[in-house]
């Protein structure tokens, strides 16, 4: 099967020049053309694809950005909105030059309702700013995808995390949005009632869509009181299959655990390692979360621990405290960097499998004995209470070999999940890297995808080349 | 009537008894839920597989013969009311449950299946499909997709577009497609969403896989009397801001529970302005936690009587006269309008306390009965039709409430859907470029406007018609637009 790309064009070299000078004459020091910062602002975390932008804006208004994508579609510039850059599927590649829009200036909290239990903020308000700001009113925002990615970002891809399986993804908790369209008409969609049946859901169309549809200035977000009690635990088991079991059985019977996170063998063996954590061994293991009452809490986990005692796991071992939970998570996070620091000299790329909960035990034994019959570096790590996996698969760059295999690894990854009613990405996005797994998982579905791109940006100037094959 | 080439093809598809064409066929199908608009289609089509559903799409896409998709007709917006030229796709026969899978805790369904059939056939398993619209002893899930179907029980379980996670649908082309996926994610963009809510505009929904939930272990519900409305109002942000999420957070004036008192006979305290009704589920230990500090929050906010169900019948003798409101309002007025409005849960005290205001000056009683929880109103306007001016007087008290909500950054639909009947509200609460988008959508979907026409997204003409009558505080809506 050959891979399909979606396209887009590098624009008249003038039209470009025409509209890189008018930015610098109106930003000043807030347009940039310097090469470095172009480059830096051509790739997320993921591996590099080619392509810098032509220029970069830093906007702190609506209405600036409004101007700027009204100027790139009268001259049909392509438009790359940026927010920091942890995006990991090439997202923010500029393929065919054009302005990038960094959005961190704008970076104010722009309400805080605690009544209502939402906030509004602008798109380039990180999620530990935005948390930060939160202090002492109670409140959090609890998604986290584990990088310090910006709420805007996190809205365009439909961004995740470790503690989805309780409090959903953006999908469930952005409210409304505030977007410049590509004619670069500015539209709020959605909005602070919870819930509306008036209309198409827009809202839910642009979160999730990559910057393809339109350029989110504003996000609306659904907050949640402090729980009263959070207490967390780490569980080893003896193998892979014992360790996704207990999963399964405590999603089957609606144990509402706030995180669920699964690390294999090599990749325990990686977080020891790099995060120094004592006490455990190289084996596969449950990170567990608990949020509610206290006596809620105490339930939880003591069901949770029957479940695991019967699959062979080990007693819990407990992080109460607010700082040995950090610690914990902290190991979690840094999954990624440690599972490079296995190999020094590697690069990796992380996939993004998410199945139905009842195949994820099929789903990451096969996906474990593929790896191995590569004879692969790819450790497996994952939020399994959504039925979400990531292989950091490590290959060596200057082995063009080893490169194709992972990557068949990878491609072998997504139709697998795909096979079993799962999807390719579970919550890093499709960007240029997946736009054939996305064919493979939805078929006729990507014609309408084809069609409401059209419909929405008929220049194709919006992020082109990604989310959708044109 | 049908042209004779296009009745010919139907008939070819359909055996004769599932399509149908004498007027007195028809008539059972001529309105909705909303029985203030009433029309009669060509024909009626009832299917029973996808083929036939394809084949009747394509034939009618050829035609150019409108389709108006109808699951039970339950609709309160006139969403299945049918279009004189065009037929009406019954999915009635679509009755089946596919499958029930508790090991992921999902089933798939027919869109003809009722909702609540789907709670009483996974209770062999302790699971349960959680939005329940008062409706859902006949509304079918189709029909819950079609219109975003909330509940009582949304506002800890969500509505129906939390609660699926795949719809197969038919275009008006003919071609079948998936929406979402199994997992709990799907990638590109959320065609689930869009198609969620979309009132029938741009598919027919022919299969759909629902999420389903653990039973909770154990119920209560906190019955709470209020000697004023607004500290009622005030009662409900007070619980939502001290964190709690309680499974059900209702709210019923003292107009409604009279109503509803002589209906059911559950006890309500009848001097009480207003009652709320708060629930909680989960474990008996979660629930004791959570009915403790509900009881606190309602004590503090001035609540007069607070009586909590000692036991599962009580629980539902409570829910009963909520559950049964509007029937109960209707054996008492000749006629009511259901507003469905939605506001920021913060606003309801000033909203609620101004319809009291309005209610007097258009001397209409005006029962309250609503999702308060969500901040969705249902207030019902009670009029008589056969009263000269009546009517009038009704839609326009709940025109100015459908605008408060909007003013105060509400919607006015929360769960009922825009239909025919709030066509005007949607050039009101949406901008020009939002309804640019929409009708992108529709159009990306079926470019002829084939399904539904009429119903849920106005056209630009539409809004420009409805400001130049409506010009409201001396300003004209949407200046910008083209008067026709």
């Amino acid at each position: 099967m050959s891979m399909p790309v979606s396209t887009g064009t590098r624009p008249a070299p003038d039209a470009m020049a025409g509209v890189v000078a008018t930015l610098t004459r109106d930003y000043g020091a807030r347009a940039v053309v310097n090469e470095s910062v172009r480059e830096q602002h051509s790739h997320g975390e993921g591996l590099a694809d080619a392509g810098l932008p032509d220029i970069v804006v830093f906007p702190h208004t609506n209405e600036e950005v409004a101007a700027i994508v009204r100027q790139c579609h009268i001259a049909r510039i392509p438009v790359i909105a940026f927010g920091v850059g942890t995006s990991l599927e090439g997202h923010v590649a500029a393929l065919y030059g054009g302005v990038c829009i960094d959005l961190s200036q704008m970076s104010r909290v722009l309400e805080i309702n605690g009544d209502d239990l939402d906030c509004r903020v602008q798109a380039g308000v990180t999620r530990e700013q935005l948390n930060a700001e939160l202090k002492g009113t109670g409140l959090f925002f609890p998604i986290d995808p584990g990088a310090n990615a910006t709420l805007g970002g996190m809205a365009s891809t439909r961004a995740s995390g470790t503690n989805a399986v309780r409090y959903g993804t953006m999908r469930e908790n952005v409210l409304g949005l505030t977007v410049v369209t590509a004619d670069g008409t500015l539209v709020r969609v959605g909005g602070r009632a919870r819930k509306s049946s008036a209309g198409y859901d827009l809202t839910r169309l642009f979160v999730g869509s990559e910057g393809t549809l339109g350029v989110i200035t504003e996000v609306q977000l659904r907050l949640y009181g402090i729980p009263e009690a959070i207490s967390a635990a780490v569980c080893q088991f003896p193998d892979l299959k014992s360790a996704v079991d207990t999963v399964i059985l405590a999603m089957q019977m609606g144990i509402p655990v706030a995180r669920i996170e699964l690390l294999d063998d090599v990749q325990m063996e990686a977080c020891i390692r790099y995060s120094k954590l004592e006490g455990f061994e190289a084996r596969p293991t449950l990170f567990f979360e608990f949020h509610g009452s206290d006596a809620g809490v105490q339930e939880q986990a003591e069901s949770m621990q029957s479940i695991a005692n019967d699959q062979g796991g080990s007693a819990f071992e407990w992080a109460t405290k607010p700082e040995d939970r950090s610690r914990l998570w902290k190991a979690r996070h840094n999954a990624y960097y440690a599972a490079l620091a296995l190999l020094p000299g590697t690069q990796g790329f992380a996939t993004d499998a998410c199945v139905p909960i009842s195949r994820l035990t099929q789903c990451v034994l096969e996906t474990r004995a593929d790896v191995d019959a590569t004879g692969l570096t790819a450790p497996i790590v994952g939020h399994v209470g959504d039925g979400n996996f990531h292989l950091v698969v490590l290959f060596d760059p200057a082995d063009a070999a080893q490169r194709a295999k992972a990557e068949a690894l990878a491609r072998r990854v997504s139709a697998r999940a795909i096979a079993m009613g799962g999807t390719c990405t579970g919550e890093h996005g499709i960007g240029v890297h997946k736009l054939g797994a996305l064919v493979e998982e939805h078929g006729e579905a990507v014609e309408l995808m084809k069609t409401l791109k059209r419909a929405f940006d008929p220049r194709n100037i919006l992020n082109p080349g990604k989310t959708v094959p044109l | 009537m049908l042209d004779p080439t296009v009745h010919a093809a139907l008939a070819s598809i359909l055996p004769p008894a599932a399509l149908l064409t004498s007027p007195e066929d028809t008539r059972p199908y001529e309105c909705d839920g909303l029985m203030l608009f009433r029309e009669q289609p060509a024909a009626v089509l009832l299917p029973d597989n996808e083929a036939q559903v394809v084949a009747i799409l394509r034939r009618c896409a050829e035609a150019g013969v409108p389709v108006v998709a109808r699951g039970a007709g339950t609709s309160l917006s006139g969403g299945a009311m049918p279009v004189a030229s065009g037929v009406v796709l019954s999915l009635a026969k679509f009755k089946r449950i596919v499958s029930i899978d508790p090991g992921t805790r999902t089933a798939v369904v027919q869109p003809g299946v009722r909702n609540l059939a789907i709670s009483e056939a996974a209770a062999a398993h302790g699971l349960y499909y959680a939005p329940d619209p008062s409706s859902q002893i006949a509304c079918s899930i189709g029909g819950n997709v079609a219109e975003n179907a909330g509940g009582v029980h949304c506002l800890k379980y969500g509505l129906t577009v939390h609660n699926i996670r795949r719809v197969r649908g038919v275009l008006i082309s003919g071609d079948v497609v998936e929406f979402g996926g199994d997992a709990l994610d799907a990638s590109g963009y959320d065609l689930l969403a869009l198609v969620t809510g979309s009132e029938g505009l741009l598919a027919v929904t022919t299969e759909i896989t629902v999420k389903l939930l653990p039973k909770p272990q154990y119920a209560q519900v906190a019955l709470a009397a209020f000697a004023d409305i607004e500290q009622a109002g005030a009662a409900v942000a007070a619980i939502i801001a001290a964190g709690i999420v309680p499974a059900g957070l209702e709210m019923m004036d003292q107009a409604a529970t009279r109503a509803v008192e002589q209906f059911v006979h559950a006890g309500y305290p009848l001097d009480a302005a207003a009652v709320l009704l708060v629930e909680s589920d989960g474990t008996v230990e979660e629930v004791a936690a959570e009915m403790a500090d509900i009881r606190a929050v309602l004590e503090r906010a001035g609540a007069t009587e607070i009586r909590v169900s000692q036991n599962e019948a009580q629980r539902l003798s409570y829910w009963s006269g909520r559950k049964a409101a509007f029937p109960a309002v209707g054996r008492i007025s000749p006629d009511y309008y259901c507003i469905d409005g939605t506001i920021p849960r913060g606003a309801l005290a000033r909203v609620l306390k101004q319809i009291e205001v309005w209610s007097a000056e258009y001397g209409l009683t005006c029962a309250n009965v609503f999702h308060a929880g969500d901040g969705n109103l249902h207030p019902l306007i009670l009029f008589d039709a056969n009263r000269p001016g009546d009517k009038e007087r009704t839609i326009e008290f709940g025109d100015r409430i459908l605008e408060l909500c909007i003013e105060v950054g509400g919607t006015i639909t929360g769960e009922h859907g825009v239909g025919v009947e709030k066509l005007n509200g949607m050039c009101s609460q949406f901008s020009p470029g939002e309804l640019d988008r929409f009708l992108g959508i529709k159009a990306a979907f079926d470019p002829r406007g084939l399904l539904n026409p009429g119903k849920g997204v106005p056209t630009l003409a539409r809004c420009a018609e409805f400001g130049r009558m409506h010009v409201h505080h001396g300003e004209l809506r949407h200046p910008e637009l083209p008067r026709f």
